[in-house]
C-alpha cells in the first residue's frame, strides 16, 4: 500500500500518573519517534489540558502536520476534545487517531511495567499505522426538525414539554394513561416544600394547554421510530375505540416514562397480613384522610416503618435490587411528620439501616424526631420480622443497634413497608428506541457527569425516574436538563454527524442482501441502481458499527475512517512487535 | 458597556456547564471566575464517584471549551458586583478584572516567573499542604494557563519606607541568598545603601507585622549586611554606566536628598553636577552623624556610587546665583541644602565661651578640628537625635560628665528610643522635665554652669502637644564647662529668596507633590523644604525630585511617583499565615561601653546565618515582595507589570446565572478533633489532594512526619448534621467522597486499614450504594457512631474516642496513624454580594433560595436571575451538572420570552 508522505505528530499522555505510573512514557515516545511518517513525538502531563492542547496546535501549525495520534485515554472521553484541537489548528479532524493506553494498558496491567509499556507501544504503533492511511473527511450536515417528542406525561415530561415550547420548539407529548400527571398527580403534600402534588400537576397541565406548540396525546404510545438523528419519524398509536397511528417528524425524543413501585412478595416482611401496607399505599391513605389515621375503622395508634424493602438487597436475594431507592427515606420521614402534625397521639417507629435524608432533608428527619418518631437501626443481616402473635396482634420484632442490640417487639396497628422504585416494564419502548438498560434495569445515560441525559442513541434523551430513583423536583430538573440538551442540537437548525459510515462499492455489490440483515439500525436498503440492484447505506442512519463489512462476500463495503486497508495495517503493526 | 445575553458567575462545574450549554444554544455568554483558573473545586479532586473517572479527565474538556467556545467569553481572576436591573428588564453589572500583573495575552505559561519568585505562601490549590509562589500558575491543568502575581497590597515595611525602598523585596532576596540582587534593589531607590543600613531609624521595623509577635525583623541591619557584602566585592554600584541623554541638571547640596536625586537622574542618563558649600560632600551624613554610628568610609562608598555614574561634585563651592547656573545650561536646578543652621538657646549667657550648637560641634568633630573635652563637664540641651549624637560624641572626646537636659519626659523624646537607650548605656545622665534659664558666667567670659528650671506639662495647645511650663521656684544649677544646644535646626535660604518664595521658618515654599518652585526649572527637596527631618525622609524627597525633574524635562505631566498599592491589613496577614510561630529575637549585637573612648562602629555586622534567620522570619505581608525577580526572569518583554491595577468593566446582560458554589467547613471549628493542631489530622480535601494525579508528594503520607500511614480513620459528618457548629444540614457528598477515597487508598496502600466512623452512610444515587458495597468488599471497615474526641500521642499517632454502637455501645479508644475529617459544605456568601444588599433572597442557612423548587428548580427571588449547582445547597457533581442543565432551560425560556414584547 503506497500512501502519501506523512507528517504525523504523536502525543503520549501521562494522565498525571494514571498512565505514567505503569507505562514508561519515554520508551513509548522513543518508539513512536522511530515510526515512519512521525515527525514529532512528545509526552504531556495532561494532553487534554489547555496547555497540552495548545502545544499540539502549535506543532500542527509549525510542523505542518497532516496526521495526529494522541495516546491517552478512551476515545469516549476525549475524541471530541482532540478533534477540536485538529480543527482549530487547521488539520482535518479525521486525520487524528485516538490510542487508548489507559483503559487498555496502564489501568488493567498494573503489575508489570515493561509488558504494559510494550503493549502501549504496540497500540501506539497501530494507531500510527491507521493514521498513515487516513483521509480527510467532512462531517455530514443534516438539517434538524425543530420538534421534540416527549414520552411520558408525569411531572418530568410535563415540565419538559413546557420548557421545550418556551424556547421555541414544537412538542408532541405522549402519555400512555388516559390522564396526564403520573405519580405526582396522585400526591397531596410533597416534601420538602409541602407543595400539593395534584395542584402542581394541575398547574403544569394548564401551562401545557396554554401553549399551542404542544400537542398532547393521552392513551397513546410510541410504536415506531425510523430515520436518523435530527430527523426521526415516529409512530404514535392513539388508543380509544378506533385506534389510529399518527406519524410525525421530530428532531429529538425525551423519554420520561417514570417508575413502578416495588411490590413485595406475599410474606416478605409480613406483606399480605392485614395491617401491612407499602409506602405508596400508606401515602395514599394519609393523603386521603384528615385527623388521626384510621385503618379498617380503628384509629392507628402505633405505626412501624420498615425501611429498604426491595432496595439495597443483598446479592443472595433472587433478582436482587442492589441499588438504594434514594427517595424513600425522605418520603417516609416526611409522611411521618405529616401524620404526627395532625395526630399528637400517634406513636411511630422507624426501623432503618442508614437514614438517607440527604442535604436539606435532614431537617425533616430532625423534625420527625422532635415530633416523637423513634428510630431504630437494624443490621443489614438481621432484618426485622413482621407477624401476628398468638393473640392476633401485629408485632414487629427487631434487634436495635442503637440500644446495644436489644431485641424489641413492637406492637403495631399498621406496618408500613418502605418500598422503593423499580424500573417500569417498557419492553416495546425499549425495542423501538433501542434504549440501553443499566444493571439496575433503569435506562442508562452515557456518562453521569459528561452526558447525564443522553443515551447511546443520538437524539434520544432520558429524564426523571425512568433513569433511576429520584424525587419530584429532581425529576423536574432532569426533565429540564433534557430540554437543554434538545435545544443544544435543535436550536441551530442543523446537526453535524460523524462521516465514519459504511459505503458500498456499487460495482462490486451483488445484491446478495446479507448486509441488510447484519445492520442493527436498518440503515441499508436494496435499491435498483444502473440496471441492477445494489445495497445503499443511509449516511445518516449508519452508526459506523462496521457490522456489515465482514459479512459482505464480495468485499464491496468499506467503513470510512476504518477502511480494510487501515485495519489490516493496524493488525500488521500489532503483529510486528514480538509479544513477550 | 459590553453586552451579553447571559452572565454566569463562577466557573466551577455548575458554572461551566451552564455557560457551555447556553453557548451551544447560541446565546452569548460572559463567564466570570474569581480564581486564576476555571475549574472550581472539581478539577482539584482525585477521582470522582461512583465511576472512578479521574476528575481532570471530566473537567479539562469543559475547562478548555470555556475559553475556546465561540459564544462564551471567560474572564478569570475577576469578580462581579453591583448587579442591578436596568432598562428594559436587562441587568447592569460591574466586573472587576483584578490585576494579574501579567499580560494575559502575551504570557506563554512558561512558569519562569514562578521559578524565580522569592515568596512562598500556602497553596490553596493543594489545600494548604504545600506552598506555592506569589507568582504562580494555579495548577498544571489551569485554564487559561497564564501566570498571576498575587499582590494582597503593599507590605507595611515597603509601604512605610520614606525612601521608597522595597524593604520586603530585599528581605525576600536575602532569604533566597541573592545578596547582590538585594543590594541592587535598594540601589533602585537610593545610592545610600550602606548609610541607610546603619543610620536609618527604620520606620519599616516599627510597622513590621512580626512586631506583634516576638518583634520586628532586623530590616535595617539586613540592608547593612548586603551593603557590606557588596562593598567587599565592588567599588561603586556594580552597574553599567548609562548612555548620556544630553540633558544637564545642577544640584545644590550633597546631603541624602541631593545625592539620591543625582543618582536617579544619572541613571537615566542626565549629566549631573553637584555643588557643595562644605569642603566635603555628604551633608549631614559626612558632617553630623558620628562615625560610631556611620563611619565616613561607608558614606564615601555610597557617594562613590553616584560619582561612578559620572556625577561631578564640586566641594567648597557655595552657589550664590541660581539664575546664572540655569543660564549655564543646566535645564533644571535642584536645591537640597538641608538645615545647616542651629537654633540659639535664647537664654542669658548663650554667647559665652563654652556654649556651642550641636550641629557645629558635630561638624567640627567630623572635620577633625581636634576638639578635646578631656575632664570637662558637658551639658547637652535637647531630646532629639542630634542631642544624642552630641552627648555620645562628647563622651568619646573625654568629657568626664555628660548631662542631657530635656524639657519633657523620656517617653516624649523625639530621639529614636534605641539611640536614647544607647546614650544612657554610654554613661550619659538625663535630666528630664528641665529647661535652661541662664548660662552661668565664670567671671572670665566662659561657662561655669547652667541654671535650669523644672518644667511641668501644661494643657495641650493648639498643636496637640502640651507645651511645658516652668515650675515657679524650682530652679537649680548644673555645674559644667561646656553647653551644647541641640534644640533645633533651620535652613539657610536667604540667598535663594529672589527665585523661590520662603516660608516664615525659612524653608522653601514649593509644591509638596512636584517639589517645583514658582520658577519652573527650579526644584527643591529634603530638609530645606520640610524642615529638619531625617536622612531617610530626605532620601525619599531626593527620589521624588529626580522623578519630577525628569518628567518636567521630558515635557510630561508631573505625576506618577507614588505607585504603592494600599497597605495590607496586618490581621489578615496573621490569619493567612497560620504556620508562623514565636521566634527568638536576634541579638542586636552592639558593643557599648559605659565610657567609650573611640569612634569605632558600635554595631557589629550580622553573620550570614543571622541574616538568613532574620530574613526567614518574614511573613510576606503583601504576598508579592516586589523583589522584581519575575520581571527579570520573564522572557517576554513588558509581560509582567507590577504597576498594573484592577480594571472595572460595565456589562449589560439579559439574564444572570449564579454558580458561586460552596465553601468547605473549616475543620478547626471542631477543636475536639484537633485539626490545625495535630498534624496528622487532615481534611477530606487534603486527602483528595494526596490522592490526585497532581498530588503534592506523589504518595499518600501523613504530614506530621512523612510516614506512609497504615491505619487510617475517617470521621464523617465533621461540621455537618451538627447543631454545635450551627449546621444541622447534611452535606450530601461527604459519605460518597470518603467511600471513594477509601477505595483509592486501599488501591494505593494495599496493607493499609481503613476505618470509617459514620452516623449514616448516605449513598442515595445511581450506583452509589453499589459503590459503598464495593468499598466494604474491598475491606474498608464502617463503624457506626460519632467520634467524641481525638488526642495525639507523642509519636504523632492519634487516639479516637468513640461509642461503638454496633458492638454493644461501649466507649472505645482506637489508635490510628492518620485521621481524615470528612468536612462538609458551608454556604458561599459571594452569591449575595453580587447584588445590592437584600436583593437576592437566601434560605435560613444562607444558601441562595430557590423560590419554586417543585416546578422551577434554579429560579431565584429575582426574575431573570437563576442559580446553578451548589450555591443553592449541597450537591454532588452529577446533581450540580443536572441542576445546571435545568437552569439553562429556564434561562433560555426567559431570554426567548424577553424577546417577545409583552
Amino acid at each position: 500500500m503506497t500512501g502519501r508522505e506523512r507528517r504525523i505528530g504523536v502525543y503520549v499522555c501521562h494522565c498525571g500518573g494514571n498512565i505514567s505510573d505503569h507505562v514508561d512514557i519515554d520508551q513509548v515516545v522513543a518508539a513512536a519517534q522511530a515510526e515512519t511518517g512521525v515527525v514529532v513525538a512528545r509526552q504531556m502531563m495532561f494532553a487534554c489540558s489547555d496547555s497540552g492542547q495548545g502545544d499540539m496546535e502549535r506543532d500542527i501549525k509549525e510542523q505542518h502536520l497532516d496526521g495526529l495520534v494522541v495516546a491517552s485515554c478512551s476515545p469516549k472521553l476525549h475524541v471530541v476534545t482532540f478533534r477540536g484541537v485538529a480543527k482549530r489548528a487547521g488539520l482535518n479532524p479525521y486525520e487524528y487517531t485516538q490510542v487508548n493506553v489507559r483503559e487498555q494498558a496502564s489501568w488493567i496491567h498494573s503489575d508489570d511495567e515493561q509488558s504494559t509499556t510494550d503493549k502501549a507501544i504496540s497500540l501506539v504503533k497501530a494507531g500510527i499505522a491507521r493514521t498513515r492511511l487516513s483521509e480527510p473527511l467532512e462531517p455530514l450536515v443534516v438539517e434538524t426538525t425543530q420538534k421534540t417528542l416527549v414520552v411520558g406525561g408525569g411531572v418530568a415530561g410535563l415540565r419538559a414539554a413546557i420548557g421545550l415550547a418556551d424556547i421555541g420548539l414544537g412538542v408532541f407529548l405522549v402519555e400512555r394513561a388516559a390522564e396526564l400527571g403520573g405519580w405526582v398527580g396522585r400526591f397531596d403534600e410533597m416534601y420538602p416544600t409541602g407543595k400539593n402534588g395534584r395542584a402542581l400537576i394541575a398547574s403544569l397541565i394548564t401551562e401545557v394547554r396554554r401553549r399551542p406548540a404542544i400537542s398532547v396525546f393521552t392513551g397513546a404510545e410510541l410504536v415506531s421510530k425510523s430515520g436518523s438523528f435530527g430527523n426521526y419519524r415516529v409512530g404514535i398509536r392513539i388508543g380509544g375505540s378506533t385506534p389510529e397511528t399518527l406519524s410525525v417528524e421530530v428532531g429529538s425524543i425525551i423519554v420520561a416514562t417514570g417508575f413502578e413501585t416495588y411490590q413485595p412478595e406475599v410474606g416478605e416482611f409480613g406483606y399480605g397480613i392485614e395491617g401491612v401496607v407499602t409506602l405508596p399505599e400508606f401515602k395514599e391513605a394519609i393523603d386521603h384522610s384528615s385527623g388521626p389515621l384510621m385503618y379498617h375503622g380503628t384509629p392507628v395508634r402505633n405505626v412501624v416503618y420498615v425501611y429498604c424493602v426491595g432496595s439495597r438487597q443483598s446479592a443472595d436475594t433472587p433478582a436482587a435490587n442492589a441499588y438504594c431507592s434514594r427517595y424513600c427515606c425522605a418520603a417516609t420521614v416526611a409522611a411521618s411528620v405529616q401524620l404526627a402534625s395532625r395526630d399528637a397521639q400517634v406513636h411511630q417507629y422507624h426501623l432503618y439501616r442508614d437514614m438517607r435524608t440527604y442535604g436539606k432533608f435532614e431537617l425533616m428527619y430532625t423534625e420527625s424526631r422532635k415530633l416523637g418518631s423513634v428510630y431504630l437501626k437494624f443490621a443489614d443481616d438481621a432484618p426485622p420480622a413482621v407477624a401476628r402473635d398468638d393473640s392476633g396482634r401485629l408485632v414487629v420484632t427487631v434487634r436495635d443497634l442503637l440500644t446495644g442490640g436489644e431485641e424489641l417487639a413492637i406492637a403495631a396497628d399498621l406496618v408500613v413497608l418502605v418500598t422503593g422504585m423499580i424500573p417500569r416494564k417498557n419492553e416495546e419502548l425499549v425495542s423501538v428506541l433501542k434504549l440501553p438498560l443499566g444493571t439496575d434495569g433503569f435506562f442508562n445515560e452515557i456518562h453521569p457527569k459528561l452526558r447525564p441525559v443522553e443515551t447511546v442513541v443520538d437524539g434520544v434523551y432520558i429524564a426523571g425516574t425512568c433513569q433511576g430513583p429520584r424525587n419530584s423536583s429532581e425529576s423536574v430538573a432532569s426533565g429540564l436538563a433534557a430540554v437543554t440538551q434538545s435545544a443544544v442540537i435543535l436550536k441551530k437548525g442543523f446537526a453535524e454527524l460523524d462521516p465514519l459510515v459504511a459505503v458500498v462499492d456499487a460495482d462490486a455489490c451483488t445484491a446478495c442482501g446479507l448486509c441488510l440483515d447484519a445492520c442493527p439500525y436498518g440503515a441499508i436498503e436494496m435499491t435498483l441502481g444502473e440496471g441492477k440492484s445494489v445495497a445503499i447505506i443511509s449516511e445518516t442512519g449508519c452508526k459506523g458499527c462496521g457490522g456489515c463489512v465482514p459479512v459482505c462476500p464480495d468485499n464491496a463495503i468499506d467503513l470510512r475512517g476504518y477502511t480494510d486497508a487501515q485495519i489490516s495495517a493496524m493488525i500488521d503493526s500489532l503483529l510486528e512487535v514480538p509479544v513477550a | 458597556m459590553t453586552d451579553y445575553d447571559v452572565l454566569v458567575v463562577g466557573a466551577g462545574i455548575g458554572g461551566m456547564e451552564s455557560a457551555l450549554k447556553l453557548g451551544d444554544m447560541g446565546y452569548r455568554v460572559l463567564l466570570v471566575e474569581k480564581e486564576a483558573s476555571v475549574g472550581g473545586k472539581m478539577i482539584l479532586l482525585s477521582k470522582v464517584f461512583p465511576t472512578l473517572d479521574c476528575a481532570s479527565c471530566i473537567s479539562t474538556p469543559k475547562m478548555a471549551a470555556s475559553i475556546h467556545h465561540p459564544n462564551v467569553t471567560t474572564l478569570t481572576y475577576s469578580e462581579v458586583g453591583g448587579i442591578t436591573r436596568g432598562s428594559a428588564g436587562r441587568f447592569q453589572a460591574k466586573v472587576t478584572r483584578k490585576a494579574r500583573f501579567v499580560n494575559e495575552t502575551t504570557c506563554t505559561g512558561c512558569q519562569l516567573c514562578e521559578t524565580a519568585c522569592t515568596v512562598a505562601v500556602p497553596d490553596q490549590f493543594n489545600a494548604d499542604m504545600i506552598q506555592r509562589r506569589a507568582a504562580y500558575i494555579a495548577f498544571p491543568q489551569a485554564v487559561p494557563k497564564k501566570a498571576v502575581i498575587e499582590r494582597a497590597g503593599s507590605s507595611p515595611c515597603s509601604y512605610t519606607c520614606p525612601a521608597g525602598i522595597q524593604a520586603h523585596g530585599y528581605v525576600s532576596l536575602i532569604r533566597s541568598g541573592e545578596y547582590e540582587k538585594a543590594f541592587q534593589l535598594v540601589l533602585d531607590a537610593t545610592p545610600l545603601v550602606g548609610t541607610l543600613g546603619r543610620a536609618c531609624y527604620a520606620p519599616c521595623e516599627l510597622e513590621c507585622t512580626r512586631g506583634s509577635i516576638e518583634g520586628p525583623l532586623p530590616i535595617r541591619r539586613l540592608k547593612r549586611f548586603i551593603a557590606d557584602i557588596h562593598y567587599d566585592k565592588f567599588d561603586g554600584p556594580g552597574i553599567e554606566i548609562p548612555e548620556p541623554n544630553g540633558h544637564k541638571v545642577a544640584i545644590v547640596g550633597t546631603g541624602p536628598a541631593g545625592l539620591t536625586a543625582a543618582w536617579q537622574l544619572a541613571r537615566k542618563g542626565y549629566g549631573v553636577k553637584m555643588f557643595e558649600a562644605a569642603p566635603k560632600a555628604g551633608g549631614f551624613l559626612r558632617l553630623a552623624i558620628p562615625a560610631y554610628r556611620l563611619p565616613s568610609e561607608i558614606v564615601e562608598q555610597d557617594i562613590a556610587n553616584v560619582t561612578a555614574l559620572g556625577v561631578e561634585i564640586a566641594t567648597s563651592a557655595p552657589v550664590q546665583d541660581l539664575d546664572s547656573l540655569h543660564e549655564e545650561g543646566y535645564e533644571a536646578v535642584l536645591l537640597a541644602t538641608g538645615t545647616p543652621l542651629s537654633t540659639k538657646l535664647g537664654v542669658p549667657g548663650d554667647e559665652l565661651d563654652g556654649v556651642l550648637s550641636g550641629v557645629a560641634f558635630l561638624r567640627a568633630v567630623k572635620l577633625g578640628e581636634g576638639i578635646d573635652l578631656a575632664d570637662q563637664r558637658v551639658v547637652v540641651i535637647g531630646g532629639g537625635n542630634v542631642a544624642m549624637d552630641t552627648a555620645r560624641t562628647a563622651r568619646r572626646l573625654g568629657a568626664r560628665e555628660v548631662t542631657v537636659v530635656y524639657r519633657r519626659t523620656r517617653s516624649e523624646m523625639p530621639a529614636h528610643h534605641v539611640e536614647a537607650d544607647d546614650t544612657e548605656k554610654e554613661g550619659v545622665r538625663f535630666v528630664f522635665q528641665a529647661a535652661p534659664v541662664a548660662v552661668l558666667d565664670d567671671g572670665r567670659g566662659a561657662t561655669r554652669g547652667l541654671r535650669c528650671s523644672r518644667m511641668a506639662p501644661a494643657k495641650a495647645g493648639a498643636s496637640g502637644r502640651s507645651r511645658p511650663e516652668p515650675v515657679p521656684g524650682s530652679e537649680f544649677e548644673i555645674a559644667c564647662e561646656v553647653i551644647i544646644g541641640a534644640i533645633g535646626m533651620a535652613p539657610d535660604t536667604d540667598g535663594f529668596s529672589a527665585q523661590v518664595r520662603t516660608n516664615p521658618n525659612g524653608t522653601l515654599a514649593v509644591d509638596p507633590e512636584t517639589l517645583q518652585s514658582g520658577s519652573a526649572w527650579l526644584f527643591a527637596a529634603g530638609d530645606v523644604v520640610s524642615g529638619a527631618s531625617d536622612i531617610t525622609r530626605a532620601t525619599g524627597q531626593g527620589q521624588r525630585a529626580a522623578h519630577m525633574i525628569d518628567r518636567w524635562i521630558r515635557g510630561l505631566q508631573l505625576d506618577g511617583f507614588d505607585l504603592r498599592l494600599p497597605v495590607v491589613d496586618k490581621d489578615q496577614v496573621l490569619a493567612r499565615q497560620k504556620a508562623y510561630r514565636l521566634a527568638v529575637p536576634l541579638d542586636p549585637s552592639e558593643v557599648l561601653s559605659a565610657a567609650p573612648t573611640d569612634f569605632r562602629e558600635v554595631e557589629l555586622p550580622m553573620t550570614e546565618a543571622e541574616a538568613h534567620r532574620g530574613a526567614g522570619l518574614c511573613l510576606d505581608c503583601g504576598v508579592c515582595s516586589e523583589c522584581g525577580e519575575c520581571v527579570d526572569a520573564c522572557p517576554v518583554d513588558d509581560c509582567i507589570d507590577l504597576r498594573a491595577r484592577d480594571q472595572v468593566l460595565d456589562v449589560e446582560v439579559g439574564a444572570v446565572v449564579v454558580a458561586t458554589g460552596f465553601k468547605l467547613f473549616a475543620a478547626d471549628l471542631k477543636p475536639e478533633y484537633g485539626y490545625g493542631t495535630f498534624k496528622n489530622v487532615i481534611s477530606g480535601t487534603q486527602m483528595d489532594r494526596l490522592l490526585a494525579p497532581t498530588r503534592p508528594f506523589n504518595t499518600i503520607l501523613r504530614p506530621g512526619d512523612g510516614k506512609v500511614p497504615e491505619r487510617i480513620a475517617y470521621v464523617l459528618c465533621t461540621g455537618s448534621r451538627d447543631e454545635t457548629v450551627g449546621n444541622p444540614l447534611c452535606s450530601r457528598f461527604c459519605c460518597m467522597y470518603s467511600i471513594k477515597q477509601n477505595q483509592l487508598i486501599m488501591g494505593a496502600l494495599p496493607i493499609a486499614d481503613v476505618t470509617v466512623h459514620y452516623m449514616d452512610i448516605r449513598a442515595p444515587g445511581k450506583r452509589y450504594d453499589e459503590f459503598y458495597e464495593q468499598a466494604k468488599a474491598m475491606g474498608a471497615n464502617y463503624v457506626k457512631g460519632r467520634v467524641a474526641r481525638i488526642t495525639e500521642k507523642e509519636n504523632g499517632d492519634l487516639v479516637l474516642r468513640y461509642e461503638d454502637i454496633e458492638h454493644g455501645g461501649g466507649l472505645v479508644e482506637a489508635e490510628y496513624d492518620l485521621v481524615v475529617l470528612a468536612v462538609g459544605v458551608q454556604p458561599n456568601s459571594d452569591a449575595q454580594a453580587l447584588f445590592p444588599e437584600g436583593d437576592l433572597a437566601v434560605d435560613e442557612f444562607r444558601y441562595v433560595a430557590e423560590t419554586d423548587e417543585d416546578a422551577n428548580p434554579g429560579q431565584t427571588s429575582i426574575p431573570g436571575v437563576y442559580v446553578a449547582g451548589a450555591a443553592s445547597g449541597a450537591k454532588d457533581i452529577a446533581d450540580s451538572i443536572l441542576h445546571a442543565g435545568s437552569t439553562v432551560a429556564q434561562v433560555a425560556a426567559y431570554l426567548e420570552h424577553a424577546k417577545v414584547p409583552a
